[in-house]
């Protein structure tokens, strides 16, 4: 059996060093991108989901510490991430409130709160998420250890694919597409422009905590002031490079999982060298979709037609 | 559309009457603001067992209390002042800008690679082409996101945060690489720049030069923007791009000028640091300046007067940081919380601006 | 419901309602009768309050006193779910469609009793049913953001039937129609109305929409009930007496004439519109001093665009523009060495900053040159005050001050004021306007129009687009007509034909 483990060739070792990235390192992406790409269908832009995602998981970690139950936590992480997107929905529902600029101060707010109430838990060990092991059918135990999918992996797929139905196919959805897309002609329609995007911003605030419970009460597993890689910032990129669809965020989600594992897989290969480098990778490569996305004069195919018009 | 209220009474004919009505004006939501960032803040410590009113006596006394604690304020309000104005000038023309801890870091690193490049030089020149390559460095790296925008229409904001980072990586990669110090093995470092090209203090003082350079900016920074042509242009650019065009303002020119001068401060502002404070280029570069930087540019609205006050409030309350938790067993995240609920109720202070009953002057750009 | 009104409209009357906002009455005690059966139009200038009082009607707003009727009982109509339940439906000026949504998401979203769960197949039925029975044809399937503007008028339509109103209201339905698509659908509409099967109450301003397919008229004037009767009985002068009050003295229009040379040529120009398709394609122009040439066109011809092109605002892909024989671009040189000047439609949003003073807002032209600024170190703002001051009295600019805020005046007065800063200087030798009397008052039309001759007859080159045709046919000496981008017909104003301009119009 060992003989078989390191006979391993290095390639091996970062290939499956990425697929577990992918793995582990997409759930918060795909939350926060599931959770953005709601937000703004409905016409906002929440900036702010990187204080979420701290508010999250550092929530989740003490709940779960606290009851003896991850999911509990997870939960707790989402509740937590609700309310402080709560205090976006109403700051931003104000006349001349930027959405930009009310995002930042979220996430500057966020992160102080779960700095404060975090410091007794950065030793702490929260129970943590069940893994399935997927890998399984392996004899290897590098192989084994990558493929361990949390279940939150699985929910946020499924949560994706009804998220594409519930904007296709029910009454709510469609509300939110037609407040996002044309304000004025959702007001005409009867529909509540406040409510609708108050809900989803509320929504996107769940979904964002979940994101962070996976952080603390997954990968890593524990809570720290360095827990996240800054995936609250990039959901707006993700949002965009998804074409605001649900399955595209699936997908970005997925390629920053994998880009964001390639620096810690090489250095665990020996090639530390460029450490820095190939972990500023999934933030110069949404830096590069959105130069190679965004164009001058005419708008993103798929963007909602009143993001970011302040209606 | 219904014509305008009537302005408040302005004092007869008297221009600086009415002006200081418009200061007024202007300012008194975000003063307002602050009161209620203050009461917010002094709720939060009673929470947590600390009285609010010991709280604000000892920041106060940690951040102007001594001559000593005035020098860790100015220190620190130095790099907070050249970093706002990276926010503060872009705005002017509209875009919104959150790269300064990015541009400076840069800075700092070109300021380090310059330093290094003239050992053998006089060290007033040495100092010059210092300030010259980190001004450059910051000022071409914000200038590029303004291009970006320009001819891209790439949202600056979120640009430029994910700049940061790229930028953060960039320094820890050369100071643990190329550049390092083999001298450095606790903290990976640059090599440290020769001691007559530090910047000195002021002679029996612990103040560098850094808040006097960062004071003279925001005065050139408000002349240019308020009293020129340049600055008339560039607040129709940042008013209405529409109307910019129109008048056949060299809009281009104007965004990429603007981003520049902004990202060239911050860039300053890591080149002090480098050579007033740390005399070398490590990750000691990016402790939150540029992001304090951004908030003070908010709560000042993006005037570069303003910006001054602001920074030295600011300072202060990070020089409280240690005493906070020394005396009242408050952790430093309790000025990150702070932050925030100064930079919620600013915004929230936005939306009744002009609501305001008895202040409701004229308000113009200011 | 009782049982005869699912198949026959109901008659739909409004009782002496009273709407005020603020101090300012927009409709004074107005009665209204539509019977069942007929079609009725609501006539009025701009600012009759003819919006408001439909809005009314269909529970957009709360009357401050009246009642409204629908069938033999008083209704308490509060919102517009309760108009729908009444059998009222209402077609607007500004398209309501979403258009990231299908024509079928659009229709089906409409629906007030929608359940939350939809069951597509079930509903693309329903709609194939009913568009069996529907007087037009569109496919569902296409998206809203792909019609053309005639098509999303029969769309408008077409929800409202779907979602079985009896009684349709129409604001300015045509004003985004060729003539042609605008007699077609009306054509359609009054066959329904004839049949029995739809009540309609139009609101236009067209005295020959009134008397093709109109069985009844309402005039309102200034918020009240100026005249009401039966087209039959009435003649062109008495609608426009009812609706203006007196015989409009039309200020004749004094044409001097110039030597004219060509001033400004546009040669193959091309540009593209937001969704990155052609949208001006290939227009040539050329205007010569001391003339006033009018674009007329219905809205959605790339006009906007290219507009847009000529003011900088938007790049062309191709093609030249030339004044007084030099390649013309939108520099800040350019525009005060050729004397070029553009007074683009919705001023407040396009050539104005809305933040700035007035002052300010005017000095926008010159505020780089002696006497406003000293060198590029100084900026003079006393100088800023004087001139607009000064420029404020001569072109009657109303304001409480130079240093408030333009947004807080009115549309008129911003209209002046932008008038003021382009022709309060040197006589332009090029101007170009964009529906610059778009909902101004009479006065206000009066006096641009005076100030628009002016520059003409001292040897301006004038080139004025508008949607409002009679406005082209009172000024241009020649004009065009833009259609799908394109100029495609010209004609001299005094010869011109309606017939041929309108075919042109619609793209024969």
């Amino acid at each position: 059996m060992t003989t078989d483990s390191t006979a391993l060739a290095p390639i091996w070792g970062v290939m499956l060093g990425i697929a577990g990235g992918v793995i582990r390192g997409s759930v918060p992406f795909l939350y926060v991108s599931l959770g953005e790409c709601l937000t703004q269908k409905s016409g906002k832009i929440n900036l702010g989901l990187e204080g979420v995602l701290l508010l999250g998981a550092m929530v989740a970690c003490a709940t779960a510490v606290a009851t003896g139950s991850a999911w509990i936590g997870v939960i707790g992480g989402g509740l937590a991430g609700l309310s402080l997107a709560a205090i976006h929905a109403w700051l931003t529902s104000l006349p001349r409130v930027s959405d930009v600029a009310t995002g930042i101060a979220l996430a500057t707010f966020g992160g102080g709160v779960a700095f404060y109430f975090g410091k007794p838990y950065i030793a702490a060990r929260p129970p943590v998420l069940p893994s399935l092991p997927l890998g399984a059918w392996s004899d290897l135990p590098l192989v084994q250890s990558a493929l361990r999918t949390s279940p939150l992996f699985f929910i946020g797929i499924a949560l994706a694919f009804a998220l594409r139905w519930f904007f296709r196919s029910t009454r709510w959805g469609l509300h939110v597409r037609a407040a996002g897309d044309q304000p004025q002609s959702a007001r005409a329609l009867g529909i509540s422009l406040g409510g609708v995007r108050t809900a989803a911003i509320l929504a996107g605030g769940f979904l964002g905590g979940v994101g962070g419970a996976h952080l603390s009460l997954y990968f890593p597993g524990n809570w720290n002031e360095g827990v996240s890689s800054g995936q609250g910032w990039m959901a707006v990129a993700l949002v965009i490079f998804a074409r605001w669809q649900p399955l595209g965020c699936l997908w970005a989600a997925i390629l920053f999982g994998g880009t964001m594992a390639i620096g810690p897989s090489l250095q665990a290969a020996g090639y530390g060298g460029y450490y820095h480098l190939f972990n500023a990778l999934p933030y110069a490569l949404t830096i590069a979709l959105m130069i190679a996305t965004c164009s001058k004069n005419q708008r993103l195919a798929g963007q909602p037609g009143g993001l970011g018009k302040g209606e | 559309m219904t014509t305008s209220p009537a302005a408040a009474p302005t004092p007869a004919s008297s221009p600086w009457g009415s002006r200081l009505n418009a200061v007024l004006a202007g300012a008194a939501p975000s003063i307002i603001a602050l009161l209620a960032a203050v009461l917010l803040f002094g709720l939060f410590c009673f929470s947590q067992g600390a009285s609010p009113l010991a709280v604000f006596a000892s920041i106060n006394k940690a951040a102007f209390g001594s001559w000593y604690s005035w020098q860790n304020t100015l220190v620190r309000a130095a790099p907070i002042l050249l970093a706002a104005l990276c926010t503060a000038l872009p705005a002017r023309t509209g875009l919104f800008v959150i790269g300064n801890e990015g541009a400076l870091v840069l800075g700092g690193l070109g300021a380090v690679l310059a330093g290094l490049a003239t050992q053998t030089l006089s060290p007033v020149l040495a100092l010059l082409l210092m300030a010259l390559a980190g001004g450059t460095a910051g000022g071409l790296w914000i200038m590029a996101a303004g291009a970006l925008h320009h001819y891209r229409g790439v949202n600056p904001t979120i640009l430029t945060l994910l700049m940061n980072y790229v930028a953060i990586a960039l320094l820890d990669h050369v100071v643990e690489g190329p550049l390092r110090d083999p001298a450095s093995l606790n903290k990976p470092s640059s090599r440290a720049l020769v001691d007559s090209h530090l910047l000195a203090n002021f002679s029996g003082t612990n103040i560098h030069p850094g808040i006097l350079i960062g004071i003279v900016c925001c005065l050139l920074a408000w002349w240019l923007f308020t009293r020129t042509p340049f600055g008339f242009a560039s607040s129709v650019v940042g008013g209405n791009p529409r109307a910019a065009a129109l008048s056949g303002l060299p809009v281009a020119r104007i965004v990429l000028t603007a981003t520049f001068l902004g990202g060239a401060a911050a860039g300053l502002a890591g080149m002090i640091e480098v050579a007033a404070v740390h005399g070398r280029a490590n990750d000691s570069l990016h402790v939150g300046y540029g992001y304090a930087g951004f908030l003070v540019s908010f709560v000042a609205r993006h005037h570069p007067l303003g910006l001054i006050p602001v920074s030295l409030l600011l300072g202060g309350l990070l020089a409280s940081g240690g005493i906070l938790q020394r005396t009242h067993h408050l952790s430093d995240a309790t000025i990150l919380v702070f932050q925030g609920i100064v930079f919620l109720c600013i915004l929230f202070s936005e939306s009744l601006r002009g609501r305001l009953p008895g202040l409701r002057g004229v308000v113009t750009k200011s | 419901m009782t049982p005869t009104s699912t198949l026959t409209p109901p008659a739909v009357e409004a009782l002496a309602i009273t709407k005020c906002f603020g101090s300012f009455t927009a409709v004074d005690q107005v009665s209204l009768r539509v019977a069942p059966g007929t079609f009725h139009a609501l006539l009025g200038e701009n600012g009759a309050g003819k919006s408001t009082l439909v809005k009314c009607l269909m529970g957009y707003q709360a009357p401050d006193a009246g009642e409204v009727m629908v069938g033999t009982r008083e209704r308490a109509i509060n919102s517009p779910a309760d108009a729908q339940a009444c059998g009222l439906g209402m077609v607007y000026q500004h398209f309501t469609l979403v258009p990231a949504m299908t024509v079928a998401e659009n229709l089906v979203m409409s629906r007030a009793d929608l359940p939350w769960r939809i069951n597509w197949r079930a509903e693309h039925a329903r709609i194939e049913a009913f568009l069996q029975t529907a007087p037009f044809r569109i496919d569902p399937h296409r998206l809203a953001s792909s019609l053309a503007a005639g098509e999303k008028q029969k769309v408008e339509i077409l929800k409202q039937l779907y979602l079985k109103a009896k009684f349709l209201i129409l604001d300015e339905p045509t004003s985004v129609l060729t003539p042609l698509e605008a007699d077609e659908v009306l054509g359609l509409l009054r066959a329904e109305v004839t049949s029995g099967r739809l009540s309609v109450l139009m609101i236009t301003h067209k005295f020959r929409e009134v008397f093709a397919y109109c069985d009844e008229v309402t005039v309102l004037r200034r918020g009240r009930l100026a005249g009401t009767g039966r087209v039959k009985a009435l003649s062109e002068s008495d609608l426009a007496r009812m609706m203006l009050g007196e015989e409009r003295k039309q200020t004749p229009v004094v044409r001097t004439s110039i030597r004219s040379e060509s001033m400004m040529e546009v040669r193959d120009l091309w540009a593209k519109n937001d969704l990155g398709l052609d949208a001006v394609r290939g227009l040539n122009l050329s205007v010569r001093t001391g003339e006033i040439v009018g674009i007329a066109g219905v809205s959605g011809n790339a006009q906007r665009e290219f507009v847009e092109t000529l003011a900088g605002q938007r790049e062309a892909e191709k093609g030249e523009i030339t004044v007084a024989g030099i390649r013309y671009e939108p520099t800040r040189r350019a525009l005060r060495e050729l004397g070029v000047h553009l007074i683009p439609e919705e001023p407040l949003k396009n050539a104005c900053v809305p933040t700035l003073s007035v002052a300010e807002n005017l000095a926008l032209r010159t505020f780089d040159r002696p006497p406003q600024a000293r060198g590029p170190w100084l900026l003079r703002h006393g100088q800023i005050a004087a001139a607009a001051r000064e420029l404020m009295a001569r072109f009657n600019v109303k304001a409480a001050s130079p240093q408030v805020p333009i947004a807080t005046l009115s549309g008129g007065n911003v209209q002046r004021a932008v008038l003021a800063r382009e022709l309060g200087g040197p006589a332009p030798r090029v101007l170009i306007l964009s529906n610059p009397c778009f909902g101004l008052d009479l006065a206000a039309v009066d006096f641009i129009h005076r100030l628009i001759i002016e520059v003409r007859n001292g040897g301006g080159a004038v080139l004025l687009l508008s949607e409002d045709l009679d406005e082209i046919l009172k000024l241009s000496d020649r004009l065009f007509v833009m259609q799908n981008g394109r100029l495609v017909y010209e004609t001299p104003t005094a010869t011109a034909n309606l017939a041929d301009i309108g075919r042109h119009m619609a793209g024969h």
